[in-house]
């Protein structure tokens, strides 16, 4: 086994709780072979970031690994002291982490942070940040001789996770983590930080072990997939094996539900139906057997075989012993677990004419400094322009996705239709009257039509108040007049199918999917005509972000609703989506009908981003260095003449020097582009 | 940076300027003939006439409040009501006692208190922590003259190990300290336990924060996260509250400088008072206040050079 770098054999480890003892991790086994990619796969609850974790002896206190073997180059981890796990620690095992605004000290300039993790060495001081300056370099910052000295905010994004890769590569680690490396990013960022690991896993012969749910970015990067479920490996494989030739019905369910891979638009996702079982409990049978669509009797009282397949392992009963089955699984393409509901009865409401919102020439703009400093520093216009105008409607019965990078303006655009931020200029109508600035007072009888849900399911609740409360609430604020508020909270929580019993729960003991369902009976509760949904599937599982989905549809369907989805998750905007406007530097670039948007952008920036999303196929991966360059500019540097430009691959003189009007190519379609993408045919 | 300091310097002024209206309102809504009330009862009508002449008690008070704003700008206090010494010689002499013990009361509960607070935040639950958390709560309990009191009784009345009362010969460096060192700790005693609850609190959110496991990921050894890393960031609220917290001092040590006799600014005002020695009150409430702002402000620059990011934002 000389080219297993790391073995992880048997673990089980348990988190000593309150309750009692959660059985986190049950059996994982999986071999890492050396100059590989491994990904490990799974939702949240699935243990593989604890999995990293105990790789790292870096668990919580209240962790206690009960079996098993971490092996890494012959030597078990798991029975090293701190001293000898230190030593190991940065050295040959280096870790790039999810978020780096939160995992870079703020207060230490990046020279400090990069020497400090050469401290084993005996090299001169210049030494250290001479070999950091090269790795920055080597990662793409620019100047690192300067920006060395700079502290991490004063690092974009993009940048941070660049020095974040830099910092992890610097000692040459033979194994590098990387826990979920591009969920904090925008889509333009993930695919250049999918090239440069790529890179520099070439380049440093290091192997790469990433653990994330996205299976975009799995299929994009990875050789090898362990798909974990509930605290156990369900199965391992290559990666081609695992996307196109998946034996666990949790995988076939995991890829089905992701929207990317359905590719019928319009119609009802497929969701896993349930949630992850309570590992405090005990467990007999297959983990997954209480939410498998193909779960036999003997599924939920033995455990099932570990059978050695092509490239991997599979537990599974159908693939072996009394319960097994010879056409499983199925062929590719064939919907064979995610469960997709009926449609309801209702006909969608075919959108009327008449708009329910209605934005013209929509401009924000945010003060950067007090007018008396302004006036010292001769700065003439101390603002920025967080929206330019913007025009956009939405009418009853449709949605409209606002899509766009962080920095596009797109919150501050719903904000500002919520009248929760002042409008410099432009109009705001709602039902043909005009709305924009009103003081609160006259604005809040129209809160009760234009409900909004937060980014935030969990953060966005107050902790201290029960389900019941919290989605009674806008009744209350609004004077319910003597309605019976209990009677209401249990119709509510039937319309999003959150069963009654969670009433009296505290949105601590919500998992995502269920904050979301309290997010969405509180924007329902006053019966709105619009809602304005910020991010309303981020942060939920691929499983569950379809039942969410489908639920606003048949809300729709059923009363009418207009949505206003502000969102960057491209995949899911092109499932729900009536129409599509796409937003940069607070700019609408482009807009349409989505299915049209999508099929031939117009504008290189939603051709960039169409084209970004890493798409769940391992056969469809995209050339090295495809990704756009560079990040999205502060609003207080806007470039010259299109905004876009600098980073348009298309980009010629004329559009450094005057901004491009915006070109109608039918009367629901338009682009703010000089050189559009589209076919000239196509252009009236 | 430059702006910001020149507006805080700004906003420092118009604080101390809000600061003597109101001072200078309450001594003239007090009822009474002023020159009554500081000579007395028996004073002789052309001493209260000349008093009055001397404290232009017969102008309108607008005209009284200007005038000594003025004269305070030119560095004149106006003069004692009965040694008639300048107002600034007097706080001069005795401004350094109070100082001390301001500097030497904050500094030994700082020293204690923010090590104590970072062992008991390591070790959560353990026995260090228990302790500290048991102290820390009983001596923020305790007023800080009480303990002046007992710490007076024990350790000067019953073991005789350090001097009761005054301030040490002139001179005498080591008498001196040895005089200081009851009254501070006295009032510096409640101020351990505070800063090392709040040293603690603040140390336990910093661990759990995401870029201490990114620190522990890369190996460096806990001495460097806890020393280096974690406290660089916890200490941070800590600088405001150690700011803040000289307020509080300022009048402990009034107390302080009574029970012990020491001739400092605090037991001076509060003679002044007693006396009805208007200018000398006003002097010291000044200083007093101007002491407390100017701490204020360096805990801000303090904060601004520790912490890069609110260094950018000024």
């Amino acid at each position: 086994m000389d080219d297993t770098i790391l073995d992880v054999s048997g673990l089980s480890l348990d988190f000593r709780t309150g309750r009692g003892r959660i059985r986190a991790l049950r059996d994982v086994s999986f071999p890492v072979r050396r100059g590989r990619i491994l990904g490990i796969v799974g939702e949240s609850g699935s243990g593989k970031s604890t999995v990293l974790w105990s790789i790292l002896g870096l668990l919580a206190r209240n962790a206690e690994v009960t079996s098993g073997r971490i092996a890494f180059q012959g030597r078990d981890l798991l029975g090293l002291d701190d001293e000898a796990l230190r030593a190991i620690r940065g050295e040959k095992i280096s870790v790039v982490f999810q978020d780096p605004m939160t995992s870079q000290i703020p207060v230490l300039p990046y020279a400090r942070q990069f020497s400090d993790i050469l401290y084993r060495r005996s090299m001169s001081r210049a030494e250290k940040r001479d070999a950091a300056v090269e790795l920055l370099r080597r990662v793409g910052i620019p100047d690192p001789e300067d920006r060395i000295d700079a502290y991490p905010h004063q690092f974009s994004g993009g940048m941070r996770q660049r020095a974040a890769i830099a910092m992890s590569m610097l000692t040459g680690p033979n194994l590098l983590l990387a826990d979920e490396p591009t969920t904090a990013l925008d889509v333009t960022m993930e695919a250049q930080m999918i090239d440069l690991m790529r890179d520099l896993r070439a380049a440093f012969d290091t192997t790469i072990v990433v653990v994330s749910h996205n299976l975009g970015l799995i299929a994009e990067m990875c050789d090898d997939v362990v798909v974990m479920y509930a605290g156990e490996v369900v199965e391992t494989g290559e990666v081609r094996d695992i996307f196109h030739n998946a034996r666990h019905p949790y995988t076939r369910a995991l890829l089905e539900c992701d929207p990317a891979r359905v590719e019928r638009t319009g119609g009802r996702l497929p969701v896993i139906p349930g949630d992850i079982p309570d590992l405090s409990a005990s467990l007999t049978g297959c983990i997954f057997a209480a939410r498998c669509p193909r779960a036999m009797p003997i599924c939920r009282t033995e455990t099932p075989p570990d059978v050695a397949r092509g490239t991997g392992h599979a537990r599974c009963h159908l693939l072996e012993g009394p319960g097994a089955d010879p056409d499983w699984p199925p062929p590719a393409g064939v919907v064979a677990v995610g469960r997709t509901d009926p449609p309801p009865a209702a006909v969608r409401p075919k959108r009327s004419g008449e708009p329910l919102l209605e934005v013209r020439g929509l401009n924000v703009r945010f003060g950067t400094m007090g007018p008396i400093r302004a006036r010292i520093r001769g700065v003439r216009d101390p603002f920025v322009d967080a929206v330019l105008d913007v025009d956009l409607s939405v009418a009853p019965g449709e949605t409209l996705a606002l899509v766009g990078e962080s920095g596009s303006g797109k919150s501050t655009l719903g904000r500002a239709i919520l009248n929760l931020l002042p409008v410099n200029r432009g109009s705001v109508s709602f039902d043909g009257q005009s709305v924009e600035n009103r003081p609160e007072r006259r604005f809040k009888p129209l809160r009760r039509d234009m409900a909004m849900m937060f980014q935030d399911p969990v953060g966005s609740l107050s902790p201290r108040k029960s389900v019941r409360a919290l989605i009674t609430e806008p009744l209350v604020i609004h004077g319910a007049g003597g309605r019976d508020l209990n009677a209401e909270a249990e119709r509510l929580a039937d319309m999003v199918r959150l069963p009654r019993n969670f009433l009296s729960r505290y949105p601590h003991e919500l998992s995502g999917g269920q904050a979301r369902r309290v997010g969405v009976a509180r924007a329902l509760s006053l019966n709105p005509r619009l809602i304005i949904a910020d991010e309303p599937t981020a942060g939920l599982d691929v499983s569950v972000q379809g039942e969410i989905l489908n639920l606003m549809a048949d809300l729709q369907a059923e009363h009418g609703l207009g949505y206003l989805i502000i969102t960057h998750n491209l995949p899911v905007v092109r499932h729900i989506a009536d129409r599509i406007a796409i937003m940069y530097l607070g700019r609408m670039v482009e807009e349409g009908p989505a299915a049209e948007v999508f099929a031939a952008p117009a504008h290189p920036y939603t051709h960039a981003l169409v084209s970004g999303v890493p798409y769940p196929d391992p056969d469809r991966r995209r050339p090295p260095s495809s990704a756009i360059s560079g990040e999205v500019p502060s609003l207080l540097r806007r470039p010259p003449g299109c905004d876009f430009a600098p980073r348009c691959p298309f980009a010629r003189p004329a559009c450094r020097e005057a901004k491009p009007p915006t070109v109608h190519l039918s009367p629901e379609r338009r682009h703010a582009c000089l050189f559009p993408l589209v076919p000239p045919e196509r252009q009236n | 940076m430059a702006f910001y300091f020149v507006k805080r310097l700004g906003l420092s002024a118009l604080v101390v300027g809000t600061v003597l209206l109101v001072l200078f309102s309450l001594l003239h809504m007090i009822p009474g003939n002023p020159a009554i009330l500081a000579l007395g009862t028996r004073a002789t009508p052309e001493a209260i006439a000349e008093y009055t002449a001397r404290m232009r008690l017969d102008e309108p008070v607008w005209v009284q409040f200007v005038h000594f704003v003025s004269q305070a700008l030119r560095g004149d206090l106006g003069a004692d009501v009965f040694s008639n010494r300048p107002v600034t010689a007097v706080i001069g002499d005795r401004i350094g006692f109070s100082l001390a013990l301001i500097l030497t009361g904050m500094g030994w509960a700082v020293l204690l208190g923010v090590p104590l607070g970072c062992l008991a935040a390591v070790r959560p639950r353990s026995w260090v922590d228990r302790v500290t958390g048991i102290l820390s709560v009983g001596t923020i309990a305790v007023p800080s003259f009480l303990v002046a009191i007992w710490s007076l009784l024990l350790f000067s009345l019953q073991l005789h190990w350090l001097p009761a009362i005054g301030a040490g010969e002139p001179g005498d460096l080591s008498d001196q300290l040895s005089h200081l060192i009851l009254p501070a700790f006295a009032i510096g005693l409640g101020w351990v336990g505070y800063l090392a609850r709040m040293v603690r609190a603040s140390m336990l959110e910093v661990l759990g924060e995401p870029y201490i496991r990114s620190a522990r990921a890369f190996g460096l050894p806990p001495r460097r996260i806890v020393g280096g890393y974690a406290l660089r960031v916890a200490i941070l609220p800590t600088i405001t509250l150690i700011g803040m917290g000289f307020g509080g001092l300022i009048s402990s040590a009034v107390f302080a400088e009574i029970i012990f006799a020491r001739p400092g600014v605090g037991k001076m005002i509060f003679d002044a008072v007693s006396d009805r020695n208007f200018p000398l009150v006003q002097g010291g409430v000044l200083v007093a206040t101007a002491f407390y702002i100017l701490v204020v402000l360096v805990s801000d620059l303090v904060i601004a050079w520790l912490d890069p990011r609110v260094r950018s934002s000024l």
